[in-house]
């Protein structure tokens, strides 16, 4: 090999190098090396949690930038996001920092926010929102626990009891003990009552394997259906006589609500008690007639006039009848 | 006693080659046939090794880490893990072992079979330093080598990595997730952290292997111990100054 192929082979070869090593930066540097494509946007957070440089920017789940820095601004965190070309993000689209590994893997998820918004320019402030990460997740889930336990404390206290109080399975237990004899008979009362039940004697009996008495009871309970349905009708008619008395129709709403009708019953009741007190008085016809009883005895005596004169009439014939009569009657 | 005497001995003998060097830093635009020449030797000739090695390293690597991430599933970060461990540690490392090992070997056994048969001493008579030719070319030429070496070892590495979890059923990682998370998870900044150290453990065997070659004494059998010496002396080196460099770059 001559000495030019030799300098030509290392040349190359320094050259691959050179060209290795300026495409691993490129790659590694995400491009950045020499032009900053995209705009930038700002995320301000209490806390950046994991959140460190080159991170994702995933709009709905699809990449669309990255996280360029991050820095403290006064009394929060920043994150200046590098949005790729061409992204549109409505102004009320919310970034969240996002966990996605156990292991300290987060990026920025932003919604789609509203469409029609306003889009976001370059150096525009995102809405965030703060999500509680694991940390937070797990001292919720300790208090969660410790809560629990206290809860089954107390549960184990109330059954077993706490040494002083007996618990509910050992005052359970006594009672079964005390009354073991009761519980006994009652048992076996109930044992009788089911078989009786179950051979059909007595009204339980006969009601549960009875099919006559079913069909009665089914009939009985139609009936009660009807009836209900009639009193229901009824009640109904009911209402709308009263809606009509209330509304002032017919004698008895008249005579309710109606005022003048009242007072002309006040009036003819008024009157009523006059007659009947000038009666009692015994003025008038109608008081002379019950109180006086001088017109009962003339009356008297005059129909025994008329009727001897009717005796007479039959003895002298027609013309002395007329005369008689006058006579009597004059 | 007598060990560290040696011990410091040696470690001033390379020293002083050293400087001596770098007085003649100078006259190396003069020398580019032997830079060129010493560039073929360490750079080009070690490449096919080179990227072998670390092919199966990084096949190797990713084999074991997804065997041990799946029992909690952890997959994914293969990748990230690969990149980074080849980048900052094993890409280094295993270039700078290989050139002591090729390259390493080679310049101790001509340098000690130049002194043996008094060729040194026939350069120092006709006054040529021997570290002006015979040292500062290899010296430049390893500064310039190591990091071309150190990146394409990198890269080859990230693709074994890469081709065994796409074609190693119980990984079964597409290169499209693998290389997502070995960019996630790195910069720059690591892989100029193992350039960085590939160039120092390169530079540091260099001279090692010339001094030891240049201190050769006695016969032809003084030549093969001088070799295994070199080639020791060389890997102890790069382990320790691995750990304080990257100490020292953390």
């Amino acid at each position: 090999m001559n000495t030019a192929q030799q300098t030509a082979r290392v040349g190359l070869f320094f050259l691959l190098g050179l060209a290795l090593t300026w495409v691993t930066w490129e790659t590694l540097s995400d491009g950045k090396l020499f032009k900053q494509t995209g705009y930038s946007l700002i995320a301000g957070f209490d806390n950046l949690k994991e959140l460190k440089q080159g991170d994702e920017v995933r709009m709905a789940g699809v990449k669309i930038g990255s996280v360029e820095r991050t820095r403290l601004a006064g009394r929060r965190a920043e994150a200046v996001l590098r949005i790729d070309p061409g992204i549109k993000i409505a102004s009320d689209a919310t970034a969240t920092i996002v966990m996605a590994g156990l292991i300290g893997t987060n990026y920025i998820g932003l919604d789609l926010g509203t469409p029609g918004a306003p889009v976001l320019s370059d150096g525009a402030e995102l809405r965030t929102k703060i999500t509680p990460d694991i940390n937070a997740i797990m001292t919720e889930l300790g208090n969660l626990g410790q809560k629990l336990e206290g809860a089954l404390g107390s549960i184990t206290t109330t059954v077993s009891g706490d040494g002083k109080n007996p618990g509910l399975f050992q005052k359970l237990d006594r009672l079964v003990s005390d009354n073991s004899t009761k519980i006994d008979t009652t048992m076996t009362n109930l044992a009788a009552a089911t078989d009786k039940i179950n051979k059909g004697e007595g009204t339980l009996g006969k009601l549960l394997n009875d099919s006559k008495l079913h069909d009665e009871l089914v009939a009985t309970v139609s009936e009660i259906k009807v009836a209900a349905i009639d009193a229901k009708s009824f009640v109904a008619d009911a209402q709308a006589l009263v809606s009509q008395v209330k509304s002032g129709k017919g004698t008895l709403g008249a005579l309710i609500f109606d005022e003048s009708a009242g007072n002309d019953l006040k009036i003819v009741t008024r009157n009523l008690r006059d007659i009947s007190n000038r009666i009692a008085k015994g003025e008038g016809t109608l008081g002379k007639l019950l109180t006086d009883d001088s017109l009962y005895l003339s009356a008297q005596s005059t129909l025994k006039k008329a009727d001897r004169a009717i005796d007479s009439l039959g003895d002298s014939g027609p013309i002395t009848a007329v005369g008689a009569a006058a006579n009597v009657l004059f | 006693m007598k060990q560290l005497t040696h011990f410091l001995e040696g470690f001033g003998s390379a020293v002083q080659l050293l400087f001596q060097s770098a007085r003649y830093v100078g006259t190396l635009p003069r020398q580019r046939a032997r830079f060129i020449d010493q560039c073929y030797v360490i750079g080009y000739t070690t490449l096919p090794i080179v990227a072998i090695l670390c092919f199966f390293m990084g096949s190797v690597l990713a084999l074991q880490s997804g065997y041990s991430m799946e029992n909690f599933g952890a997959k994914q970060f293969i990748g990230s893990l690969v990149g980074l461990s080849f980048a900052r540690e094993l890409g280094p490392v295993i270039v700078a072992i290989l050139v002591a090992g090729r390259v390493g070997s080679a310049i101790t056994a001509e340098l000690a079979s130049m002194k043996v048969y008094q060729e040194v001493d026939a350069l120092v008579t006709m006054n040529i330093p021997p570290a002006r030719i015979l040292v500062l070319p290899r010296l430049a030429a390893v500064l310039v080598m190591m990091p071309v070496l150190a990146i394409i070892g990198n890269l080859i590495g990230w693709f074994g990595g890469a081709v065994v979890c796409k074609y190693v059923e119980s990984i079964a990682i597409e290169p499209e997730a693998y290389f997502s998370a070995l960019r996630r998870y790195m910069k720059f900044q690591d892989v100029g952290t193992g350039l960085m150290k590939a160039e120092i453990f390169g530079f540091v065997v260099v001279l090692i292997c010339c001094s030891i070659g240049l201190n050769t004494r006695g016969g032809p059998r003084e030549i093969g111990a001088s070799v295994t010496k070199a080639v020791v002396v060389s890997l102890i080196s790069i382990l320790v100054l691995d750990y304080f460099v990257t100490k020292a770059l953390m």
